[in-house]
């Protein structure tokens, strides 16, 4: 297994940024894309991100493995991800704690889970068989969440400490998607750090949310466009202390 | 997640303040959204045709019909050019698929694998006798098509900065290739015979029945030309 070899700050790249990126080699310490963006045969695209690897080191942030799905793993997808991380041999390489695949449907969305022993068996074999197949250490980042199942029998941190513990993968602590999660259910983002296990944790993500109107009840929503919310800034230091320096 | 309100009573969802339907509509407006976004931006032409309104309907009907069956958004809505031409609302556009063929095109042209093309110096080295032999084939990126309608010009017209012009349905048909040509995607309008020829080496066709092929076409075409010009235009492989 490889173990992380990045620090400081990274941002995430999205492909209208890569010429500028490209020209001006700005002074971040790591880029992040996201897998599925990266999976084509050739093009600009792909030379771009392989001339940019040279310069920084990268993080593969994949969102379509659907580690969550109860009907097995895409395995033609996860073949597309060991070609890709075989091409630009990134530092990190994460995945969602979700499910988006159903009867052969990708709903390009992070879809909630039942956090039940049953599901912990199912994600558990799946980042066993995506870590196996890479050759290294998977991070799992926790999702935005909406929405809890009423057949829950854990929380969500503890689903995460436990999967950490039993495949040996690590954890990408997001944490605006904590402190929207523990908004729109009902939760404590104190209790849900602490209950994460700090060795696991080898990234910590930081975005902002939207707050919007459901049915005249506030609800936060992960929209990757807004700018980072207070609140989440004092969280994100709460993290590090309790973290240490990991990789943002 | 596609489908109707009454598939989320079935989901064992916790209820408070915000009732269940609710909150798995935050997911579904979510997926349809996004998959809708993905196809606007896929086929920014189209959408200037029948207004973002209209389009937003159809790809929304395309997307619950024809959801992704993988998780790479730059393949998806292949086949929603075959979907307009039978959505009953914008049938009588009869043009609309082919446009949308076209926009489809450009975007494999994009992400197509990278290959060199056949430089003028290495044909020649390659075939010093036998050039009738030759096993041509065309780039990866190359889409060749047809259509009874001036999608070319239509394509042109709607392009950011393109000054408004009139297309006249009855211009007469269109022979267009796409590809990439070193980063860039390229229209490109074909001649009967240049269509002919490439097509005849798109399908594995030895250079000599493609010449004959182009000649069908265009009984008095300069075939020396017309294989220059493919050269020239990147768009060959050995």
């Amino acid at each position: 297994m490889q173990t992380t070899a990045v620090a400081g700050s990274g941002i995430g790249l999205r492909a209208p940024h890569v010429d500028e990126i490209v020209a001006t080699r700005p002074a971040v310490d790591w880029l992040e894309v996201h897998a599925e963006n990266y999976m084509m045969a050739g093009g600009p695209a792909l030379r771009a991100l392989e001339r940019l690897r040279h310069d920084y080191p990268l993080s593969i942030h994949g969102v379509g493995l659907s580690l969550g799905s109860a009907d097995g793993l895409d395995v033609a997808h996860l073949e597309r991800l060991a070609r890709l991380v075989d091409r630009l041999e990134p530092a990190l390489v994460s995945e969602h704690l979700s499910w988006s695949i159903v009867d052969g449907a990708y709903l390009n969305h992070l879809l909630p889970l039942p956090y039940t022993d049953e599901t912990l068996a199912i994600v558990s074999a799946h980042v066993a068989r995506v870590q196996d197949r890479l050759g290294r250490r998977l991070l799992v980042e926790n999702p935005s969440g909406y929405l809890r199942f009423a057949g829950a029998e854990m929380p969500e941190a503890e689903f995460l400490a436990t999967l950490a513990r039993r495949t040996g993968c690590g954890l990408l602590c997001d944490v605006n998607n904590i402190h929207v999660t523990c908004a729109n259910l009902g939760g404590d983002p104190d209790a849900y750090l602490a209950a994460l296990p700090p060795a696991a944790v080898g990234e910590i993500h930081l975005a902002g949310h939207a707050v919007n109107d459901a049915d005249g009840h506030e609800i936060l929503i992960d929209d990757h466009g807004s700018p980072v919310a207070p609140a989440v800034w004092s969280l994100y230091e709460r993290a590090l202390e309790r973290f240490g320096p990991a990789p943002a | 997640m596609l489908g109707d309100d009454a598939c989320v009573a079935a989901l064992d969802v916790a209820g408070d303040a915000l009732a269940p339907a609710a909150r798995v509509a935050v997911y579904r407006h979510h997926v349809l959204t996004s998959l809708t976004a993905a196809l606007e931006a896929m086929f920014p032409v189209v959408v200037r045709l029948v207004d973002v309104r209209f389009f937003r309907y159809a790809a929304d009907r395309y997307v619950r019909a024809h959801p992704p069956g993988r998780p790479c958004l730059f393949e998806y809505g292949a086949s929603f050019p075959e979907f307009l031409a039978a959505f009953p609302p914008c049938r009588h556009l009869v043009y609309l698929a082919d446009v949308a063929r076209l926009e489809w095109a450009m975007n494999v042209a994009l992400h197509a694998a990278d290959a060199a093309p056949l430089t003028a110096e290495a044909l020649r080295a390659l075939a010093p006798g036998a050039v009738g032999d030759l096993a041509l084939d065309l780039h990866p990126s190359v889409t060749l098509l047809r259509s009874p309608w001036p999608v070319d010009r239509i394509w042109r017209a709607n392009q950011p900065g393109a000054e408004d012009a009139v297309v006249a349905l009855d211009a007469g048909g269109a022979c267009v290739q796409v590809w990439r040509r070193d980063d860039d995607v390229v229209v490109r309008m074909l001649t009967p015979a240049a269509l002919a020829l490439r097509t005849a080496l798109a399908g594995g066709r030895r250079l000599a029945v493609a010449a004959a092929a182009a000649l069908t076409a265009e009984p008095d075409v300069d075939l020396p030309a017309l294989l220059r010009e493919a050269v020239d235009e990147g768009c060959l492989t050995a």
